[in-house]
């Protein structure tokens, strides 16, 4: 049996100076925790703030082991004295909390209590919670990878590893054998819902005794020495074995769980008690006391001197400066890679066609060639002679080896959020996924597309995720509800993604070269009807670029504008032609190429010359990208439109099965002809 | 029969309740302290020992042994008798029901102590206790919560065979 006084670190065993820093720490953060709630009563800020107290142990036990720079933390929204242990001081913290420029978390953009410190490694992190558990696995690759010689900690409450997302990470890491730590803090509670209500096992973390190469440890978060032995030895062996831990920590939550909660609702006086009785700070003010490891005096000099120093914090973060709301529009999306071989995304090469399928292969093959801190994974992508559903990836793995190039988990959560977190380890590296198999299936991924698009802005343009998400994209191959829809409409929404959708094997390459060697996000959609078709066939420089939000006229015209892009760009083309030889109708045809930015200028251009506007694409009409740029045209153009603006594309219905239903959904070469002569003959 | 120390937090209330009962129950010499203002000075003296051990939380020592074990480690027990009573609830924490009892029947053990006031499982339901020893509990559990019926006849047997079993 290991007595209390074997271990590294105990009441007697512990060295005094630590000791009582430790105790400094504590009353820092809980002097702090107490006095949150006043600003929001003045009016000052800190609308969002969910107490800690009650998990003082462990909290101080995470920062304690975290070494910055070295190691990543991913603290939760409840992390106060896990960032205030780890060295944040008191006056960033507050700063947080009343959401000032100088917050060092996303000068103000992000809600309180959401603390980071970016150039530490201690990260901005979503409200979802628990999503960043995917992040920390992602960082943890990425660690294991480049021998960076440290652990990721990821940190948080019980109910959040009801999650999906939270399994995906913990199977993967798992599997991966990454070094990472997963702090459960479980306080019995996720707002009012008492963790029974959860998930069937009283400790959450039993629900993954099943898995492989996985440790878990248990410990008491109330108390400081058994979660610094926790935490310590939990480090050890993670940096040791180079696999995944868990810690269950066994909180209290003295305290509601935020200021807009009310415990005493649902919580009663006998319970509220029995927490408090456990006060994690009381009692280890007892045992400094008790043990003779302090005196009074000495605490009480402490908690004087913790008291003058959040004083003074918050006399400074008061006038420290609001954020200018001039800078809304800072760090959206990072600036692009400036191309400066073909600045205006065209070219004059007049090699053997390749086709896109072939285009795409080779590109990410000579960028990957290019760039060492390339990484590519999805689902499929890598076995033997597969490269891929339809092979774009083929042979990569042969050629960059298992570690830059291999397979993801069928789950496309895991996917998106593991290159979030890969993207954290070092701005220079540069990720290339497979979203899902096909773009139908990208939607189980929304929650990590969605946080992910909005990281840069708010880390106030700390953190950019440098990722390609590629997906196989729209239909006419018959593949119905699951292989043959669009989801570009859907997506543009999201401020921070660009997105791209070439129709031409040359414009896929350049794109496709200009997305991974820029920073943020681009959404790189391939319409997969056209990998091997010999319509989008076309030469392609080895080192073509097409910068974002440049459209490709792919035929001039004086009749009529019409703007597409992907699939329908073949269509619109034959249309065109047929429009020509039977009514003697120029149509110029635009190939946007990129949605997002989109080329505002070659449109207006373009619509001056013509004053007649059909907007093309194969999503649905109704919530399509062809809805914005028409309000647009009517906005900037409105005078030089000779009839209404006309759109094609599909029905409000999803894509069927059955090749006579896709048929009466999608645009095909009869619709937009149609609507380009209705629109001359207006 | 040696004087017996009864230790109990004196501000429980259910955990009291048991205890006031044990001392009725008492022929012998009994001397209560308060787990929460003890002492080894006040702890060492005696030969037979009843402790109340209830769990707290998902398998813990009650604040007040849990903050005694430091000095508890640094003694030898040897020759000394110890009963433990706990409370615990064998439905909504199954998983450790009645965990500190074991917890601390182990560390006393350790240090030289004999635990005394084994009882049968029987009659309770629960998935696990690190108080169970083969098809005993290490000590006399109670669950107030789900058999409170049943706590008369369970301490009034236990202080019975305590009778016994101490010297």
């Amino acid at each position: 049996m290991k007595l209390r006084k074997d271990l590294k670190y105990g009441i007697k065993q512990t060295d005094k100076e630590l000791l009582l820093n430790w105790y400094k720490l504590m009353r820092l953060g809980r002097t702090i925790d107490d006095r949150a709630p006043n600003y929001l009563k003045q009016s000052i800020g800190w609308s969002y703030h969910a107490p800690y107290a009650g998990h003082d142990g462990i909290q101080l036990a995470i920062g304690q082991v975290f070494e910055k720079q070295k190691d990543h933390l991913y603290p939760y929204y409840r992390d106060m004295l896990t960032v205030i242990s780890a060295g944040m001081t008191a006056e960033e913290i507050i700063l947080n909390g009343i959401s000032k420029a100088t917050d060092p978390s996303s000068g103000g953009r992000h809600m309180s209590n959401h603390f980071a410190k970016p150039e530490w490694n201690i990260h901005n992190v979503s409200s979802c919670t628990g999503n960043h558990a995917q992040h920390a696995v992602g960082t943890a690759r990425a660690m294991k990878y480049y021998k960076g010689g440290g652990v990721v900690i990821s940190s948080q409450g019980e109910s959040s590893v009801s999650e999906g997302y939270v399994y995906e990470a913990i199977n993967g890491s798992s599997s991966e054998q990454l070094p990472v730590i997963f702090v459960f803090q479980d306080n019995g509670y996720g707002i009012s819902v008492p963790k029974k209500e959860q998930t069937a096992n009283r400790k959450v973390a039993d629900n993954f005794s099943g898995f492989k190469n996985l440790r878990i440890f248990y410990c008491n978060g109330k108390d400081v020495f058994d979660s610094m032995n926790v935490m310590y030895e939990a480090k050890q062996w993670v940096l040791e074995n180079q696999k995944p831990a868990i810690v269950h920590a066994n909180c209290v939550r003295i305290h509601s769980h935020s200021n807009s909660d009310r415990h005493e609702l649902y919580r009663d006086q006998a319970e509220l008690t029995y927490v408090a009785e456990y006060d994690p700070l009381a009692k280890y003010r007892r045992m400094l006391l008790r043990y003779e490891r302090a005196t009074e005096e000495e605490l009480t000099a402490i908690d004087e001197e913790v008291k003058a120093i959040v004083k003074e914090a918050h006399k400074r973060a008061l006038v420290a400066p609001d954020p200018d709301p001039k800078s809304i529009f800072d760090f959206v999306t990072p600036e692009p890679y400036v191309s400066t071989t073909y600045p205006t995304g065209l070219h004059s090469y007049n090699g053997t066609p390749l086709k896109l399928v072939e285009a795409l292969n080779q590109t990410l093959r000579a960028e990957f060639r290019r760039n060492p801190d390339t990484f590519l994974w999805g689902q499929d992508v890598a076995n033997k002679d597969k490269g891929g559903v339809f092979n774009v990836t083929k042979n990569m793995q042969k050629e960059f080896g298992r570690e830059r190039v291999f397979n993801a988990p069928i789950a496309e959560d895991y996917i998106v959020g593991t290159a979030n977190g890969m993207s954290r380890y070092s701005d220079t590296i540069r990720v290339v996924i497979e979203g899902a198999e096909f773009a139908d299936y990208f939607w189980p991924a929304m929650e990590q597309l969605v946080d992910t698009s909005h990281d840069y802005w708010r880390s106030n343009g700390k953190f950019s995720p440098n990722i390609t998400i590629r997906l196989a994209s729209g239909g006419y191959i018959g593949g119905g509800l699951y292989h043959s829809q669009n989801i570009e409409g859907a997506l543009i929404t999201l401020p921070g993604i660009r997105i791209v959708y070439p129709s031409f094997a040359d414009d896929a390459a350049g794109l496709l070269r200009t997305a991974i060697r820029s920073r943020g996000i681009t959404l790189f959609l391939e319409p997969k009807a056209l990998y091997n078709d010999p319509k989008a066939a076309t030469p392609v420089p080895d080192d073509f670029e097409v910068p974002f939000g440049v459209a490709r006229i792919r035929r001039p015209g004086t009749d009529l504008t019409v703007l597409t892009y992907g699939n329908t760009t073949h269509l619109c083309l034959d249309a065109a032609q047929q429009l020509e030889q039977q009514y003697q109708v120029s149509a110029e045809v635009i190939d946007l190429r990129s949605l997002m930015p989109l080329d505002y200028n070659t449109i207006l251009q373009s619509v001056k010359k013509t004053g007649k506007v059909v907007i093309v694409h194969e999503d649905k009409v109704i919530g399509g990208v062809g809805g914005e740029i028409a309000a647009f045209i009517i906005e900037n153009a409105f005078e030089y439109l000779d009839a209404p603006i006309m759109r094609v594309g599909s029905t409000f219905t999803p894509v069927g099965f059955n090749p006579i239903l896709e048929k009466a959904i999608l645009p095909d070469t009869e619709k937009i002809f149609n609507k380009m002569l209705e629109l001359w003959k207006y | 029969m040696n004087t017996t120390a009864l230790i109990y937090s004196f501000k429980s209330n259910k955990s009291a309740q048991v205890a006031e009962k044990i001392k009725e129950l008492w022929n012998g010499e009994i001397i209560l302290l308060d787990a929460d203002d003890l002492t080894v000075e006040k702890f060492m003296p005696f030969k037979n020992y009843i402790l109340s051990v209830p769990t707290w939380f998902d398998g813990e020592l009650p604040k007040s042994w849990d903050e005694f074990v430091p000095a508890l480690e640094d003694l030898n027990l040897k020759g000394k008798l110890f009963a433990i009573y706990g409370n615990g609830d064998q439905v909504n924490y199954s998983e450790n029901f009645a965990d500190a009892v074991g917890i601390m029947a182990d560390l006393l053990e350790f240090l030289g102590g004999k635990i005394v006031g084994y009882t049968s499982l029987e009659g309770y339901s629960f998935e696990k206790s690190k108080a169970q020893r083969g098809s005993q509990f290490c000590g006399l559990v109670l669950d107030f919560e789900n058999q409170a019926k049943q706590n008369n006849e369970r301490i009034v047997r236990w202080v019975e065979q305590l009778k016994k079993e101490f010297q």
